[in-house]
């Protein structure tokens, strides 16, 4: 074996073992479950309109998503990496708003909003003096609406990054040579971001897959394999859960290949650490810009302060109004007076530290493998990074039950079920799709000469690692991580299954609240929620980012 | 980078590392009560019994079902505090439920007992007609089921998504089975729910939502449970009031019941018993709108709508063999074959 061979294995043995024992065998498990009567559940599956109509509509609110986020995300982070303009800053801090929403706060703020007596809506009703509501936020539409929103930021989080390893000589050189605009866009731009901006579809279109909470409550009674599988479970046929929770990884894995074939057609590699270069604004559109920045920036923090309006609502008093008629400290005020107001943060963080800082050392581990090293079991490790996102919360956390819930070493079961660190474990497995593949995005854009050649001058390949890997990896890391830990403080839909007393994160008290219909302390929590949210994109912003270089090139 | 990131993390790590346990014994509760109620019981069990850290986990009935059996290897609950006993006779013949029988067991109605002596009702939870009272005078609210039907609130009545709902299937497994009469076939009970989808505008993700739409006029109509509705107008404010249906109405039993396998099963059985004092329910009457189950506790000192469902509910019969037998292939059919089918064509 070569020595080359012996470091790819030595790193790959440990985190295939790990993945394959916390992503793998949950899904095992639950393959398993569709099984339990022969072909029996497959049969009921393949026969009940219900569910064919689930799988239908769960394709088309997925591929709809992927279309709405790119149409957003994409032109975003090319307008916000590329041009300089008044305005472009407080854009650029905004960009990242809807990631700092919380699913279940994400859902009740849009229902706050445009929901048939939200905000909007009435405001519009009561503005063109309508008998009816203009809209209703209902059905395919609307999921792919409240998905947009939500899920953009993958596209702009990763093509951002991806813009920003990009070596602007490169797009000079071609200008020099007489390139247009467009030409430079399609030919140069657009080829060098296309690993990440891939890699962020397919987490869009995974996500949107098993995505719950948006087609639970505004899909009126559509149905989506995601809420199929926990209708199936609350009606006590869990094999069917089984078999729709494998069609819909099936689905996603299908989306997986798809785009591993893509990406072997062509690969792009830049040298050069990147530099970036940004064109100021000329002519009308620098007096344009600022405006449509503003409103931008206003529709992405519209939710937010929703939340926080209805944090100083008076619970009770909002019922046909437009906006909330009383206000009040209340909320606040019996929020801090709860003694056990910090517990569940105190929780929350410790878990999203433990996760996040899992994610970080595995998934960079395993970034580098697959995109630096050629191994046997290079697939599989392909395959394991992503099928946590693949899977949905829920079935994650219905594996993660079923298969730890008891101690029995010869089956490397161990007793997990109960204790406080089934939820760290969770969190990591959901981060660790986001972290790998946000790695992998930026290293791809390096070229892969650099790594050998600091080898060849005589570097050991530590530091090889720390002073060439390393730093190419950073971006993604930083973007990676920061998405995971977000995730990880607010997430709600596999905490509801797995959590105990001893690791009730804010989500819980956040629905515990809504349970004692008291709407004014839920939002009150989720501000509080928010507010983390923000510190961490803000630390991780200061860990991670870099000095800033702007320019102004004369537009010729 | 690194220097600073592992300071970071150091910094978390202290400030974070600094929860344990404090040597009282732990009594852990799964219960869909609220969190008001929890802590009140919490406190109050906690100063009676100082040696014991009450702990619950607040969540949905169904969702209690569900943990006990993936925990059924290794139990994290003493106590299972609330359910509708269709959930408890579920729970039973899992296994997952150990006998007890409380000191007050023969002051209870027979249909509040577990067979075996696996749980006893607490609470009672009639089911009623809703009604945002903003909107609609009590004057032309629907009187009974059959008037939910009335062309006229085609498109205002909002229900309770009944899949996790204990209520809304009993309401739902009590039409089928009113209407069976002697043919003993749900046809005529499926007839009626699919006249009630049409009517019907949406379905509510859960209790909260449906408040919110019902109190804010997305809808004017709703079928629920009587205690929740009456904490809607008493306890946040909400325009909203119900109708006690006059042909009668399914009156649920929530019960509690010890785990099987708990640890502490001489805290359980105190902590069962602390909650079901007569002095325990007059305060959940009172504070948390729960009409209790013991026959034993006066009247008068009850709250006027408690004593009103007390007296004025004319109990609808439900055959609990015949639930626990039919109603998840009734649910299943319903969900496939009458959920939102009126809308479509």
């Amino acid at each position: 074996m070569k020595p080359e061979q012996r470091t790819s294995w030595a790193l790959a043995a440990p985190v295939l073992a790990l993945l394959l024992w916390c992503v793998a065998y949950p899904n095992i498990t639950i393959i398993a479950g569709s099984f339990a009567h022969g072909l029996g559940y497959w049969r009921e599956f393949a026969h009940s309109p219900s569910d064919r109509e689930a799988l239908r509509t769960t394709l088309e609110v997925a591929f709809g998503s992927v279309v709405a986020a790119t149409a957003v995300g994409l032109p975003l982070a090319f307008v916000l990496s590329r041009v300089e303009f008044r305005g472009r800053r407080l854009l650029q801090a905004f960009a990242m708003l809807p990631a700092a929403l919380p699913p279940l706060v994400g859902v009740i703020a849009f229902l706050f909003l445009y929901g048939e007596s939200g905000v909007v809506t009435r405001a519009v009703q009561r503005g063109l003096h309508l008998a009816e509501p203009p809209w209703r936020l209902t059905g395919v539409w609307a999921i792919i609406f409240v998905h947009a929103y939500t899920m953009y930021v993958y596209v702009f989080l990763f093509v951002s990054a991806g813009l920003e390893r990009l070596d602007g000589t490169l797009d000079e050189a071609a200008a020099g040579l007489g390139a247009s605009t467009q030409f430079r866009l399609r030919k140069v731009t657009l080829p060098l971001v296309t690993p990440a901006l891939a890699g962020s579809m397919l987490l869009v279109f995974m996500s949107a897959l098993g995505s719950f909470s948006a087609p639970y409550i505004f899909g009126g009674g559509l149905r989506v394999l995601s809420t199929q599988v926990v209708a199936s479970k609350l009606n006590g046929s869990m094999g069917m859960a089984y078999v729709e929770t494998t069609v819909m990884a099936i689905a996603a894995v299908g989306a997986l290949l798809l785009l591993r074939w893509f990406e072997r057609r062509r690969t792009y590699a830049l040298t050069g650490k990147g530099s970036n270069t940004r064109i100021a604004l000329r002519g009308p559109m620098a007096h344009l810009a600022p405006l449509l920045a503003t409103a931008l920036v206003f529709l992405l923090i519209l939710p937010h302060a929703m939340i926080v309006l209805v944090a100083f609502a008076r619970d009770g008093t909002w019922t046909t109004q437009v906006l909330p008629p009383q206000y009040t400290l209340e909320n606040f005020t019996r929020m801090a007076r709860d003694p056990q107001l910090w517990t569940p943060v105190r929780n929350s963080l410790w878990m999203t530290v433990l996760a996040t800082i899992a994610n970080i050392l595995v998934c960079f581990v395993a970034a580098y493998l697959l995109v630096r090293r050629r191994f046997a079991g290079r697939g599989l490790l392909q395959l394991l990074v992503v099928l946590p996102w693949a899977i949905p919360a829920t079935a994650i956390a219905i594996g993660l039950a079923s298969t730890f819930d008891r101690s029995a070493p010869a089956q490397l079961r161990l007793l997990l079920v109960g204790t406080f660190w089934i939820l760290p474990l969770a969190y990591f497995i959901r981060g660790i799709p986001l972290v790998t593949s946000a790695v992998e995005g930026s290293l791809r854009q390096m070229d892969p000469s650099l790594e050998d050649a600091a080898r060849g001058l005589g570097a050991s390949w530590w530091l090889a690692m720390r002073r060439v890997v390393i730093p190419a990896a950073r971006p993604g890391l930083a973007a990676g991580a920061t998405l995971a830990a977000i995730t990880a403080v607010g997430e709600f839909v596999a905490s509801i299954v797995l959590y105990t007393h001893a690791n009730r994160p804010i989500s819980m008290e956040i629905l515990a609240q809504l349970r004692n219909l008291s709407f004014g302390t839920a939002a009150a929590y989720s501000v509080l929620l928010i507010v983390l949210v923000l510190l961490i994109s803000v630390a991780a912003r200061l860990l991670g980012g870099r000095a800033e270089r702007v320019e102004t090139i004369p537009t010729a | 980078m690194s220097v600073r990131m592992r300071a970071l993390a150091c910094a978390a790590l202290v400030a974070l590392a600094s929860c344990g346990g404090d040597g009282r014994t732990v009594l852990t509760v799964y219960s869909p009560h609220g969190k008001d109620l929890l802590e009140y019981y919490e406190a109050a069990f906690e100063k009676a019994h100082p040696t014991v850290d009450v702990q619950w986990v607040d969540m949905g009935s169904q969702d209690v079902l569900d943990r006990l059996r993936s925990e059924a290897a290794n139990p994290q609950a003493d106590i299972w505090f609330g359910a509708p006993t269709e959930v408890f006779d579920r729970a039973a013949g899992a296994g997952l439920l150990s006998p007890y029988k409380p000191t007050w067991a023969n002051l209870l109605p027979p249909e509040a007992k577990g067979d075996s002596d696996l749980w006893y009702g607490t609470y009672l939870t009639p089911e009623v007609i809703a009604y945002n009272s903003d909107a609609v005078k009590a004057a032309d609210a629907p009187k009974d089921w059959d008037d939910v039907l009335d062309p006229k609130w085609k498109g205002k009545v909002i229900i309770r998504d009944p899949l996790p709902s204990g209520s809304m299937r009993a309401i739902f497994g009590a039409m089928i089975i009113r209407g069976m009469g002697s043919s003993g076939s749900p046809d005529s009970g499926y007839a009626w729910l699919r006249r009630l989808d049409a009517s019907t505008k949406e379905y509510a993700l859960d209790p909260g939502v449906l408040y919110q739409k019902l109190g804010r006029q997305e809808g004017l109509i709703s079928l629920y449970d009587m205690p929740d509705i009456a904490s809607l107008r008493g306890r946040f404010n909400i325009p909203v009031q119900y109708v006690i249906p006059a042909s009668g109405t399914p009156v649920l039993v929530d019960a509690i019941a010890i785990v099987k396998g708990t640890k502490h099963p001489d805290i359980a059985k105190q902590y069962y018993e602390f909650v079901t004092t007569p002095a325990a329910l007059e305060y959940a009457a009172k504070n948390f709108y729960r009409i209790p189950a013991r026959t034993d506790i006066p009247l008068d000192s009850l709250p006027q709508w408690v004593r009103d469902a007390k007296t004025k509910i004319k109990p609808m019969p439900l055959d609990r063999a015949l639930l626990a037998k039919h109603l998840d292939e009734w649910m299943r059919y319903w969900d496939a074959n009458i959920r939102n089918h009126s809308k479509k064509s």
